[in-house]
């Protein structure tokens, strides 16, 4: 069994996303704890020019396919890749990272960890530390003696910085894999709606806005601050069936789960479900006229007051201060 | 044309939580609910059986034997049948060992449609569904806003980057759903009347013909340590000043952090 570790690596419109370039790192690090090589899975239009990820650690990237279908289309390839072994699989914990997970898991009878917020390699062995029930526990987790390999990782955004630094990763194509039932829906029909949202699961600062922000409007004042800090609006799922700003802002239970170096909550009271979804932020400030709302018992710094009196003179504040 | 909606007894998300020394969620004294997501796939459900496409809904969970207390609550809300799968041998069963059951269940039940909740409140990997479909090579339909059955295919509303996606697959296959496909029903008391006469099977591992080796007693992963979150530092809060006073500590607050 080799001590390889491999990522899935997503790429559309020729990209590579975000969560690519984190696990190409989270990889390598591991790899270089466990005497293994960083192998990336690459699928999605342009996955066929990832030799670049060598840059972010990868030493061998697999095309598994580049087409713009539904990733379960390239759960077979990624099942052939990984089939001879390996330490780990790591996995984005967004929908397409965890199908292709799945079926790894189903597939091959892969242990599964996660979603993590750190991962290590001890005497040869994974350590994954995911929060549960909540947030209200940290659990180590491994996989049993014996069991399949490699272990699957769900690791969310940010879990991992990436680093640049290294050089070209070697290119190949995963082996032919026959026509697979798992794999088989299509998309029918694609439908925009505006312009693209930026993907939250990749900023840095992300200033999220919840029914105290009333409107669809009030959120101007939101994405003008998330300009000047230069981060992305997020919303509660208030916000989001509100119909104020699309679902794919949505951030919790339901939504996306982020890490960012900042989140900044205006109008957000806190419940759990949305707590879920961002508590692994390293700093929280909260901005809310109830004192008693229960975000201001695990923010960082807690605002009580009018959001559409402080956030504007925030954005001021700080436009002032980067111009001075 | 038949719906099986795979449910998960959890402790409601309000309830104290705590593990057990062998390092498992300890579900005595906790109250126990459906999986509030799943309870969307059930609403999803009955609204197919509403609108004909769907003829019989059926239950499914994996559990202790209390657990036939959901699957009742979930036979109140609406539905015709259920089923629990319970074993000594999967207490503590991980995602993989739970698929592997489900998935054993599922082909003896018989279904055109599988249907799950997007995930679970007290594990969150959300890969229970995929596993299933993998395990049965059935196509997989995720995180659907929306399922449509419709003559041979299945088809769901997905959100994508900017908009959403419609994906279709044909049938059979396993599905699972978000919050966005409406809130769920309460149960009446006439369904809580009714949903004691439904008829609600128990099986054990053997009477889907798997046995403990087989699922690798129960999980191919286990726990080493629990403990608390580290400790964060107490809330620092700024009341009872003017905006422009609150801007001005904000800003110095994220500048000694450097934040900006």
């Amino acid at each position: 069994m080799s001590n390889d570790v491999f990522f899935l690596a997503e790429f559309s419109e020729g990209k590579p996303a975000r969560s690519a370039q984190e696990l190409a790192t989270g990889a390598a690090q591991l790899a270089a704890q466990s005497g293994g090589a960083a192998v990336g899975l690459a699928y999605g239009e342009g996955s066929g020019e990832s030799a670049g990820l060598g840059a972010w650690g990868a030493n061998r990237m697999v095309i598994l396919g580049e087409g713009n279908g539904p990733a379960v289309g390239f759960a077979a390839a990624a099942a052939s890749a990984v089939g001879e072994g390996g330490l780990a699989v790591l996995a984005p914990a967004t929908p397409n990272g965890r199908d292709l997970a799945a079926a790894l898991v189903g597939k091959l009878g892969l242990p599964a960890l996660g979603p993590v917020r750190a991962v290590r390699v001890e005497g040869g062995g994974l350590h994954a530390e995911a929060s549960t029930l909540q947030g209200t526990f940290v659990t180590v987790s491994e996989p049993t003696d014996g069991a399949p390999a490699p272990t699957v990782v769900l690791v969310l955004a940010n879990t991992f910085t990436p680093e640049e630094g290294g050089g070209t990763a070697e290119v190949t194509s995963a082996p032919e894999a026959a026509a697979d039932p798992f794999g088989a829906a299509t998309i029918v029909e694609s439908h925009a709606e505006g312009k693209a949202a930026v993907n939250l699961e990749e900023a840095t600062v992300i200033v999220a806005g919840g029914r105290g922000v009333g409107s669809a409007d009030g959120f101007g004042i939101l994405q003008e601050l998330a300009d000047e800090l230069g981060g992305a609006v997020g919303s509660s799922r208030a916000a989001a069936d509100a119909g104020w700003v699309p679902y794919q802002l949505q951030i919790g239970q339901t939504g996306k789960v982020v890490k960012p170096a900042l989140y900044l909550g205006c109008g957000i009271s806190g419940a759990i479900q949305h707590r879920v979804g961002m508590q692994t932020s390293e700093n929280v400030v909260a901005i809310n006229k109830d004192p008693d709302a229960p975000i201001g018992e695990f923010a960082d710094l807690f605002v009580v007051g009018d959001l559409f009196a402080v956030v504007p003179k925030l954005t001021q504040e700080i436009r002032r201060r980067k111009g001075a | 044309m038949r719906i099986v909606v795979c449910i998960k007894q959890v402790p409601a998300t309000t309830a104290e939580k705590r593990y057990t020394p062998e390092m498992r969620l300890d579900r005595s004294g906790a109250e126990a609910v459906i999986n509030p997501l799943d309870e969307y796939a059930i609403e999803q459900a009955l609204k197919l059986q509403e609108s004909g496409a769907v003829e019989t809904v059926s239950y499914l969970s994996m559990g202790p034997e209390q657990a036939t207390e959901a699957l009742r609550r979930a036979l109140a809300m609406g539905g015709d049948d259920a089923t629990l799968v319970t074993d000594p041998a999967l207490v503590g069963a991980d995602e993989w060992a739970t698929a592997r059951v489900l998935a054993a269940a599922l082909d003896r039940i018989g279904a055109e449609v599988s249907l799950m909740g997007m995930a679970s409140d007290d594990a969150r990997g959300s890969l229970v569904p995929g596993a299933v479909a993998a395990i049965r090579n059935l196509p997989l339909l995720s995180y659907g806003a929306q399922l449509w059955v419709e003559g041979k295919a299945a088809r769901i509303r997905r959100l994508n980057s900017t908009g959403y996606d419609i994906l279709e697959a044909p049938l059979p296959v396993v599905a699972s759903v978000t919050d966005q496909v409406g809130e769920p029903r309460y149960a009446s008391l006439k369904g809580i009347m009714a949903a004691k006469r439904k008829p609600l099977e128990t099986w054990s591992l053997a009477d889907i013909g798997l046995s403990a080796d087989e699922i690798h007693g129960g999980a191919v992963t286990r726990m080493v340590e629990v403990r608390p979150p580290e400790e964060k530092g107490p809330t620092e809060r700024i009341e009872n000043v003017g905006a422009d006073e609150a801007a001005a500590k904000v800003a110095d607050w994220l500048a000694a952090r450097k934040l900006i």
